[in-house]
């Protein structure tokens, strides 16, 4: 493969956000082989720093370490730089090391809030979950707009079972994100979770219609749809026999529960019934049996 | 006068001591001063945490007002994060100073404050930056070329253009298409934006005409300008409640909406 193709693909990995680690490592270990990356340009800094992430996710720390040198030589107390080494040192170092390094450098500049989102991952590594979570929600007081935060946060809450707090940290997400219907996926399977099935239902409803928009009525539902349709058909199956159910957010049930059973029926069947597979004998008997 | 005649000849050693000259001069000047104005960039002033809390607290209540007409939360979710909010901004939860003290009259914000002047001494410094040059070259012509003819359009133009084209030479009767040495200058001064954009790239501080309209002093550009956000937050409140009344949640009449697409219930 040509210098220049894996260039290429590397800077693609980045503005997509695309981790595939090895992919960047076996390629980045190519360039970095070929010359001095000062040849690269502007652009074989951002590369060191995406070689330097990838080499310590495949545990190569040789070459991070190289990157990191190179790096930290040409941006001497660049914030990022140190949050990259915040990171080469979680690998290695013990979290009261890597904490302490974090605080230092939180005490520098209270406001970096990379270094405080490392930190709080740290503490939460340590399974320290209060002191996590109050920190988390100490930084989401002050970085709002931090969706990846408020999911984290809901991650802590979940795992602890308390699942109102979950569902306001993803309330909060939502509002950030509202174009996300992955975010109300998790909402509504957090719901479902917590026992508010009215709650769930509106919610796996919501994730249909956003991904229906543009995609015809027939064809069987794919990927998060058919998710979605089971996770409708789970709250509406029990709706359907006791519609009394409690709800903590005084969701309605709707009135046309029976119609929506029916209809997640449908799509579960015409998503799982082209196969002739022994899932969608699972499937047909799960459908069946009440 | 008559077009076709031509009345008048330059020199083409005028073309090539003074009308190059003054172009090419400009040019490298505006490149001069992209530099010197990257030089002189001070590092932008780091935020202390509660600052930064400050200045986007109003966010927050920016976000959920955004989407108040068909919000993503639950009513319950909705209206817990409101009133929350809304609380907050009344009892001063993030103000920088923390919650106003009793009755005590707010002080008013210093113009002298260190943080605000920082932000003044850097668009001073771009300012003199860009003035000093203009000036000097604006001297030059005028000493050197004053009345000078460079050019002649290849184009007719309307007497209006008179003012415009030949500053600095007054002749009522002469074609408005010849361009005098000030014109010229001031034609550049203007003009050359575009080449600089092809030579240094979008974002450059080379063009001068763009900083003249700006002035120092303008506060809403800096960043650290001093805004009394408690009156802000106070405002805020009444937008909160306002967009409180105008919620819907999305999820209302989903099923329904749902159902419909299906072909379950006839279309509404």
């Amino acid at each position: 493969m040509s210098l220049s193709t894996a260039l290429e693909r590397l800077a693609k990995y980045r503005t997509n956000n695309t981790r595939a680690s090895q992919k960047t490592f076996e390629q980045g270990c190519l360039i970095l082989k070929s010359g001095p990356t000062t040849k690269l340009g502007d652009e074989g800094w951002a590369f060191l720093e995406q070689l330097a992430l990838a080499s310590i996710d495949v545990g190569r720390l040789d070459i991070s370490d190289e990157c990191l040198k190179q790096l930290a030589e040409k941006f001497p107390r660049s914030p990022r730089v140190d949050v990259l080494t915040g990171i080469r040192m979680e690998a290695t170092e013990s979290p009261e090391t890597v904490l302490q390094y974090y605080g230092e450098l939180l005490e520098e500049d209270s406001a970096n809030a990379a270094v405080w989102k490392r930190r709080i991952s740290v503490i939460r590594r340590t399974g320290k979950l209060e002191k996590a979570v109050e920190e988390l929600s100490l930084f989401l007081d002050t970085f709002y707009t931090d969706v990846e935060g408020w999911l984290e946060l809901a991650d802590i809450y979940s795992s602890c079972n308390q699942y109102t707090h979950a569902l306001q940290a993803l309330s909060h997400a939502l509002l950030l994100a509202p174009q996300n219907p992955f975010t109300f996926l998790q909402f509504a399977e957090t719901a479902y979770t917590s026992g508010d099935l009215p709650l769930a239902l509106k919610m796996f409803l919501l994730v249909v219609e956003m991904g229906e928009r543009g995609a015809s009525p027939d064809a069987p539902p794919t990927g998060i749809q058919i998710r979605a349709w089971l996770g409708v058909k789970l709250c509406a199956r029990r709706l359907v026999y006791s519609p009394h159910v409690s709800s903590a957010s005084d969701t309605p049930v709707p009135k046309t529960i029976k119609l929506i059973d029916e209809l997640a029926t449908e799509r579960v069947l015409a998503a799982y019934g082209g196969q002739k597979e022994t899932g969608s004998k699972h499937v047909t008997d799960w459908l069946a049996s009440r | 006068m008559s077009s076709s005649t031509v009345s008048l000849y330059l020199d083409p050693q005028i073309r090539d001591w003074v009308l190059f000259p003054i172009t090419l001069v400009m040019i490298l000047v505006g490149i001069l001063r992209h530099y010197v104005v990257i030089l002189l960039q001070s590092s932008p002033e780091k935020q202390t945490r509660e600052a930064i809390r400050e200045q986007r607290a109003l966010i927050r209540s920016q976000i959920l007002r955004a989407t108040s007409s068909n919000s993503p939360a639950p009513p319950q979710f909705y209206i817990s994060i409101s009133r929350h909010l809304s609380q907050a901004f009344a009892a001063g939860t993030y103000l920088k100073d923390g919650p106003p003290k009793g009755d005590a009259p707010p002080t008013p914000p210093n113009p002298m404050d260190p943080a605000a002047m920082d932000g003044m001494m850097a668009g001073m410094k771009t300012q003199m930056v860009m003035m000093v040059p203009q000036m000097v070259i604006m001297g030059w012509i005028n000493f050197f070329f004053q009345g000078f003819v460079l050019i002649k359009l290849p184009f007719p133009l309307t007497l209006g253009f008179k003012s415009m084209l030949q500053r600095g030479i007054e002749t009522p009767d002469m074609d408005v298409r010849w361009v005098s040495s000030l014109s010229w200058y001031f034609l550049n001064f203007f003009g050359l934006n575009g080449l600089y954009r092809l030579i240094l790239g979008g974002d450059n501080s080379a063009d001068s005409s763009r900083d003249m309209t700006a002035s120092p002093f303008a506060g809403n550009a800096q960043p650290g300008a001093p805004q009394d956000f408690n009156k802000l937050f106070k405002a805020e409140r009444d937008n909160l409640e306002f967009s409180e009344g105008l919620y819907t949640w999305i999820g209302t009449g989903v099923e329904e909406r749902v159902l419909r697409n299906y072909g379950k219930l006839p279309p509404a």
